[in-house]
């Protein structure tokens, strides 16, 4: 039985396909995750996330991602499950024929990156649609006009007395905020969480984002964190070693010439991404 | 060469089989696998016991009838060798060898260590051939072929259809055996005007039968008798594609 009526080929190409999306989007987020390590405070970082989340190229984009990680899972299980209903009665002796390790083990690895991919999810992604509470930041000048249009009305007698009432705890908790809830620049206000960023910007302050600097720096002290997360990469890695030969194979790119070239750019794929992701917890570790 | 045997046998294609334990004594290290078989089988006979049942014809490596799982290897431990082809010398004194029919839901065992594999033919009937029906003999030079291309689809023709390639896939897969019919036929001018149609038919018929999806492990091609290489998987890919997305010609 055929679990979906797509033909076998048509299926590995579009896992291939979601796949290759997959390869493209991770030097991108490789790129900003360096930021990081900019001691800026977080301000590339910072500009970097709020590109990516209010940009609306950047948005179709994710959408795109989105389903190409559940596409390339969803067809990867798929596809592993009618591979175990085409051998019902197995082997006894388990199979001695050589063949490249990591291609034997994609749908582990792939599940390994996939429950990571729950905790990054539930970790970052959930906090923009208010799933799970974060920690938030908000620029000073946004809080200002915000406070000043407060101050307008209040002078015209428009707000009750329970809004002028947390306007004065505003105020007051404004002029007496510590320096750690500010960026280095003093352009932002940093690492609030979603009471205090009801006190410092007001109760109906829209204008707040997610500080995912701060949720990350947080993250990493956590060496139990650190530690998960650098094996995931090592993971990922193995899951890469086999990707791009996989994909050119898959797409009918099988070439005397590109062939050997394809294996060397998907080794150095293979290892420099992983390192790159994994150099940030390391350095966090050992050099600060 | 003394060796102890653990062979699957099943009465018919109901029964539920099992594996026996023989042991079998004083083998030359020359003697071949079949023939090492053999010598078991006179001596089952003789005990009026049921022979094993395996399949075999030319016994030179060339019909590709033979095909056993030996030692978790099909055509066992020996590389780019038919089971017929393979030689005890290959093997150490005193070694347990256990002997499987290939397994996949399309192979059936029909007996022992025999499987049903008219799923190939089935494949084959479905578009590997060129619908040439009537007239002369065409001259030798009429049409040119580049040599390198004559080549590949010799290396592709060169399949004797054992199956070596399913048994020795994780996921029971037919790919290397479609895609070395697909490339052969495609890369000939004889074979380029049902080019679109064949590669779609073959490989919903394959789909049909209940064979798995590649997934690039290529035990196939480590395991092929006559070393077909997964270029043919990927270039059969590339015919899908361009079937489905720049042919108008649909199955
Ligand atoms: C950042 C994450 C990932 C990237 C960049 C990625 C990339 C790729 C690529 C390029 C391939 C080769 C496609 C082919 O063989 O044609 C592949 C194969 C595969 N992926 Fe992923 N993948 C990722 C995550 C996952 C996850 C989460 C799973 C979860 C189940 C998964 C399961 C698989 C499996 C089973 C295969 C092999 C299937 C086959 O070769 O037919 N991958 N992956
Ligand atoms: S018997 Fe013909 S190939 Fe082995």
């Amino acid at each position: 039985m055929k679990l979906i009526k797509f033909a076998s080929i048509t299926k590995k190409i579009a896992l291939a396909a979601f796949g290759l999306f997959l390869l493209l989007f991770l030097p991108v987020h490789l790129g900003i995750n360096l930021c990081l390590l900019r001691e800026d405070g977080g301000e590339w970082y910072r500009n970097a996330s709020h590109f990516m989340g209010t940009n609306y190229i950047v948005k179709v984009f994710e959408i795109v991602l989105l389903a190409s990680v559940l596409l390339h899972i969803i067809i990867a299980i798929l596809l592993t499950i009618e591979n175990f209903l085409a051998r019902p009665i197995r082997y006894k002796v388990a199979t001695k024929t050589k063949t490249p390790f990591m291609s034997r083990y994609m749908i582990w690895t792939g599940g390994v990156i996939a429950c990571f991919l729950v905790i990054h999810f539930i970790n970052f992604y959930f906090v923009k649609f208010d799933l799970v509470e974060g920690k938030y930041s908000a620029d000073m000048e946004q809080v200002d006009k915000h406070f000043q249009e407060k101050a307008i009305k209040l002078q015209s007698g428009e707000l009750s007395e329970k809004e002028q009432a947390s306007l004065m705890a505003q105020y007051q908790a404004i002029s007496q905020v510590s320096m750690d809830k500010m960026d280095k620049n003093r352009k932002n206000l940093v690492n609030l969480t979603k009471d205090e960023v009801k006190l410092y910007c007001g109760e109906d302050f829209k204008h707040y984002e997610p500080d995912f600097y701060n949720m990350s720096l947080e993250l990493f002290a956590n060496k139990t964190y650190s530690i998960i997360y650098l094996l995931v990469f090592v993971v990922l890695g193995f899951h890469l070693f086999h990707a791009l030969g996989s994909l050119a194979q898959t797409l009918g790119l099988n070439h005397k010439k590109y062939t050997p070239i394809i294996d060397v750019v998907a080794l150095a794929y293979a290892v420099i991404i992983p390192l790159g992701f994994a150099a940030i917890p390391l350095w966090l570790m050992f050099m600060l | 060469m003394d060796f102890t045997l653990k062979i699957w046998r099943q009465e018919n294609q109901k029964a539920k089989g099992r594996f026996e334990t023989y042991k079998i004594k004083d083998i030359s290290p020359d003697c071949s696998f079949l023939e090492m078989l053999d010598i078991l089988n006179e001596s089952l006979v003789n005990k009026l016991s049921h022979p094993v049942c395996f399949d075999n014809d030319c016994r030179e490596g060339i019909c590709g009838m033979c095909g056993l799982y030996i030692n978790g290897r099909p055509h066992g431990p020996d590389d780019a060798v038919t089971t017929c082809q393979l030689h005890m010398r290959k093997f150490t004194d005193g070694e347990t060898i256990t002997i499987e029919p290939w397994r996949a839901k399309p192979f059936p065992v029909i007996r022992d260590l025999v499987v049903d594999r008219t799923a190939l033919d089935k494949m084959i009937q479905e578009g590997g051939y060129i619908s040439v029906t009537s007239g002369g003999v065409p001259d030798g030079n009429a049409i040119p072929i580049p040599k390198h291309k004559a080549d590949q689809a010799m290396d592709s023709a060169s399949c004797i259809g054992c199956g070596a390639c399913i048994a020795a896939c994780k996921n029971a897969s037919a790919m290397l055996f479609v895609g070395a019919k697909v490339t052969q036929l495609a890369l000939l001018p004889q074979g380029k005007p049902e080019a679109a149609i064949r590669v779609q038919k073959m490989v919903a018929k394959m789909d049909e039968l209940g064979f798995g999806n590649c997934t690039n492990t290529y035990a196939c091609e480590a395991e092929c008798p006559k070393e077909i290489k997964r270029s043919n998987i990927s270039r059969m890919n590339l015919e899908f594609i361009l079937a489905k997305i720049v042919s108008e010609e649909t199955i």
